[in-house]
């Protein structure tokens, strides 16, 4: 019998150490409108946010839950509690967040990182942003990269035009759940023609157990300004299940340009049910990058709106499901305007027992004359016990259209294998080099040091070579 | 009354708008007398009334299915006795034969070529529901052809499903051209070690016509096969929907599966639908699948017209390029020609 690679999985060490429940304040658990309330309360939000939050709670208890996709029966609303304030407040230099928290964002790199290579970090713990910063000269040009909240309060004709607007709050439930609860999440405003060449990162960690995050991104790239935006998540673990409704809304203007990256790490309790849309302007281009390794389960499908004529987007992404885990990811473009274009890149390995989706939509609208997209995902499946999906959906409405779809399914080849041997690998190593080598056009596309860490999480170890 | 029916085997969004097609006002018709225009040439076969319901796993929805158990107006169980050059079924709709509800019951011992067709002789209405159950035996090749020509204000309903034993090969063709709803659903349980299943079939939508195709194969046994080529086009307002589901069960070691799909648009008003699914629990196995598709291919336009072809008449040979290696697998001469003045007829 031919040996099974063993791909080890991803080592969850630094992600796994658990701070201690340490609040200042955690709302009870379940949903109600008394809950809402006091979340706006305490946050001492403007009326018509309350009013947004209430609509939401409204629509939340009369939508559905899918009737498609992976098992929720686990999730249990009344087992979570939506808001958890940690015992400090925003800060803008690391030395003032409490030292607890501060070490946990040590552990994974992110005041290292934002020395080294960001232009500006946001650090969210539980449901409250503890750190923020910006570079001083983009203050100058402009730029604005804060907490939510603070934009609420600060700039709230921005956030009024544009909060829920790209994502309508009856969308789905769990967009619902987000408009109702939200909490935290960063806010950008790039001016006219302003470039960052250096990315801004947001980090978003869950630490209290049986909680959820509601995070809210709001990106907007004015006209022919450009962006770099990376997002992280983790959690450690705990046995009862998180939740994870984040909502991320993005507008590209015209002639501008942003890159979304996201490493999403959650820990393997996590429900992980987010939704990230952007309406991207004419000649305008919005670029996904996304790797998805943690959660028990996970349905994100990124969405593109492509309003203005010339429109572009690109979507890269790679998924990894090991036992246990349910990752149902994948890609929504609407071609809204003539010349627009896609093209996809999706990846997926599933091993002991994970299952993997594919789930897609591309629609080509009857204005989009002259559009283009092109969709290839490729599929990996390790073992027998595994599971890989892929299911899109083409919707063509105008004849003025080159379209094409292509999907692969399989394991590694015997003939690449057979092929680096006789060229002095051995059996290990050439399916090391044939994984890290499917993987690779996605890991191109990450900053540095994500692709370090990610080639660390498909880190391949073969345990002798007869499986 | 409203019927839902032609379920994806996997659902998935709703707002995708394909899980399945809601068809509103429809008159399922009962009571119906027997159906009488069917010719049957053939020899070495026995043929006799199909008296079992024929339980589908896939199929076209509990209405209609009850509707054949209950209603139907025909109804024919073949089983081969030797090897068979042609089995040919024609039901023709007239003017007294407006309502076919029926099953046809396959029982293929020998190799055997088989061609059924439904055609209409009246513009009225007609309306077709029925099963095609097929069973190949063990090392037994059979190739057989589903041509649908009925009338643009007709309903047209199929239910295929097929079981295929060790090593044995089927070819299917399925030529979809008539109908103001053609519904098909085809479920090929590829379960024999060995059994190879090659379908190929061709749609050609115009005016308002809707066509909702949904074919589904389970691969089963080991080195197993199947392959699915979809070509089609569409003119006018016509619309399609095309489902098309791969589903490698565990176990299915070394098995193969291809799926592609090629929509022509002919119209800027024309609605193309692709859902091409890849379902996977086993991983010593290869599936792709493809779908694309846009105008004509406007070099191949400009070379025809270059040559003194009017733009129909060099639409009408691109197209009939991209059908003719499906069509020339129809077993029957006269059908073959019939559909090729077909395509003529409904690209004028």
């Amino acid at each position: 019998m031919a040996s099974k690679t063993k791909v080890e999985d991803i080592n969850r060490n630094i992600y796994d150490i658990k701070d201690k429940d340490n609040y200042e304040f955690k709302m009870q658990k379940g949903l109600n409108r008394k809950i809402v309330e006091e979340i706006s309360k305490m946050k001492n939000e403007p009326e018509w946010m309350l009013e947004i939050r209430l609509k939401a709670l409204e629509a939340y208890n009369k939508l559905e839950l899918p009737t498609w996709g992976p098992d929720l029966s686990e999730l249990k609303m009344d087992e979570i509690a939506t808001y958890v304030k940690p015992k400090t407040n925003l800060n803008t230099s690391w030395e003032d967040v409490p030292e607890d928290i501060k070490n946990t964002f040590d552990r994974l790199g992110i005041p290292e990182a934002e020395k080294k290579s960001l232009a500006g970090v946001g650090a969210q713990y539980d449901s409250e942003v503890v750190y923020h910063s910006i570079k001083e000269d983009l203050i100058k040009q402009g730029v604005i990269y804060t907490d939510m909240e603070t934009a609420v309060r600060e700039y709230p004709d921005i956030v009024k035009e544009h909060f829920m607007k790209c994502v309508p709050i009856t969308d789905h439930k769990f967009v619902a759940l987000h408009a109702a609860v939200w909490s935290g999440g960063s806010f950008v405003y790039v001016p006219e023609n302003v470039k960052l060449d250096i990315p801004l990162q947001s980090y978003f960690r869950l630490n209290s157990p049986e909680s959820g995050q509601f995070e809210h991104t709001l990106i907007i790239v004015e006209k022919g300004a450009s962006l770099h935006f990376i997002e992280g998540c983790s959690a450690p673990k705990y046995n009862k299940v998180n939740l994870h409704a984040g909502c991320v809304e993005l507008y590209v203007k015209d002639d501008a340009y942003l890159r979304y990256s996201t490493i999403e790490n959650w820990s393997k309790n996590m429900m992980n049910l987010n939704t990230k849309k952007a309406i991207v302007g004419k000649n305008a281009q919005i670029d996904w990058v996304t790797g998805s390794f943690g959660s028990k389960v996970s349905m994100l499908y990124p969405m593109s709106i492509l309003n203005g004529e010339g429109a572009r987007t690109e979507y890269t992404g790679i998924t990894f499901a090991g036992a246990g885990q349910n990752l149902d990811t994948g890609f929504k473009v609407i071609h809204n305007a003539p010349n627009t274009s896609s093209v996809v890149n999706s990846k997926s390995i599933s091993k002991d027992g994970g299952a993997c989706t594919y789930r897609a939509l591309v629609r080509v609208n009857e204005r989009a004359k002259g559009s283009k997209c092109s969709v290839s995902c490729e599929s990996l499946m390790l073992d027998d016990i595994s599971r890989s999906d892929t299911i899109p959906v083409n919707d063509i409405e105008t004849d003025e259209v080159e379209f094409s779809h292509e999907a692969k399914i399989g394991k590694i080849s015997d003939k690449e294998i057979f092929y680096l041997m006789s060229r002095g690998l051995s059996e290990e190593d050439a399916k090391a080099m044939i994984v890290r080598g499917f993987a690779y056009p996605v890991s191109k596309e990450l900053p540095v040091e994500y692709a370090v860490e990610m080639n660390n999480l498909i880190n391949i170890e073969l345990e002798g070579s007869i499986g | 009354m409203d019927i839902k029916i032609n379920e994806t085997p996997v659902r998935t969004s709703r707002n995708f708008r394909v899980n399945n097609i809601t068809i509103n006002n429809i008159d399922i018709p009962n009571k119906l007398d027997e159906f009488k225009n069917i010719e049957i040439i053939a020899q070495n076969i026995t043929t006799d009334c199909n008296k079992e319901n024929i339980n589908l796993v896939y199929g076209n929805g509990d209405v209609l299915l009850s509707n054949i158990n209950k209603e139907k107006n025909s109804s024919l169980k073949i089983t081969t006795t030797g090897n068979n050059k042609q089995i040919k079924l024609v039901y023709s709709f007239d003017d007294k034969n407006l309502n076919l509800v029926n099953d046809v019951f396959l029982d293929i011992k020998h190799d055997s070529n088989i061609v059924i067709q439904y055609c209409s002789n009246t513009k009225k209405e007609c309306f077709h529901n029925g099963i095609v159950k097929l069973i190949v035996r063990e090392n037994v090749k059979v190739n057989i052809s589903i041509v649908n020509m009925l009338n643009n204000n007709s309903y047209n309903f199929d239910s295929i499903e097929n079981d295929l034993e060790e090593n044995s090969n089927l070819k299917y063709t399925i030529v979809d051209f008539g109908g103001k709803y053609s519904i098909s659903n085809y479920y090929s349980n590829i379960v024999g070690n060995g059994a190879k299943n090659d379908l190929k079939s061709v749609y050609l939508g115009i005016d308002n016509q809707v066509k909702d195709i949904n074919y589904i194969a389970h691969l089963k046994g080991e080195k197993t096969d199947i392959n699915i080529d979809v070509q089609g086009a569409l003119k006018d307002s016509a619309k399609k929907n095309f489902k098309g589901t791969i589903d490698f069960k565990r176990g299915c070691k070394k098995a193969k599966g291809d799926e592609n799909e090629f929509c022509i648009l002919l119209s800027p008003k024309a609605k193309s639908i692709a859902l091409p699914m890849l379902l996977c629990t086993e991983d010593d196995v290869e599936g792709n699948h493809s779908t694309a598709s846009g105008k004509v291919d406007q070099k191949s336009l400009f070379y025809i017209m270059s040559r003194g072809f009017s733009e129909k008449e060099a639409i009408k040979l691109i197209v009939r390029a991209r059908f003719n290696k499906i069509i020339e697998r129809i077993k029957d001469d006269e059908i073959k020609k019939e559909v090729l003045s077909q395509i003529d007829e409904r690209l004028n």
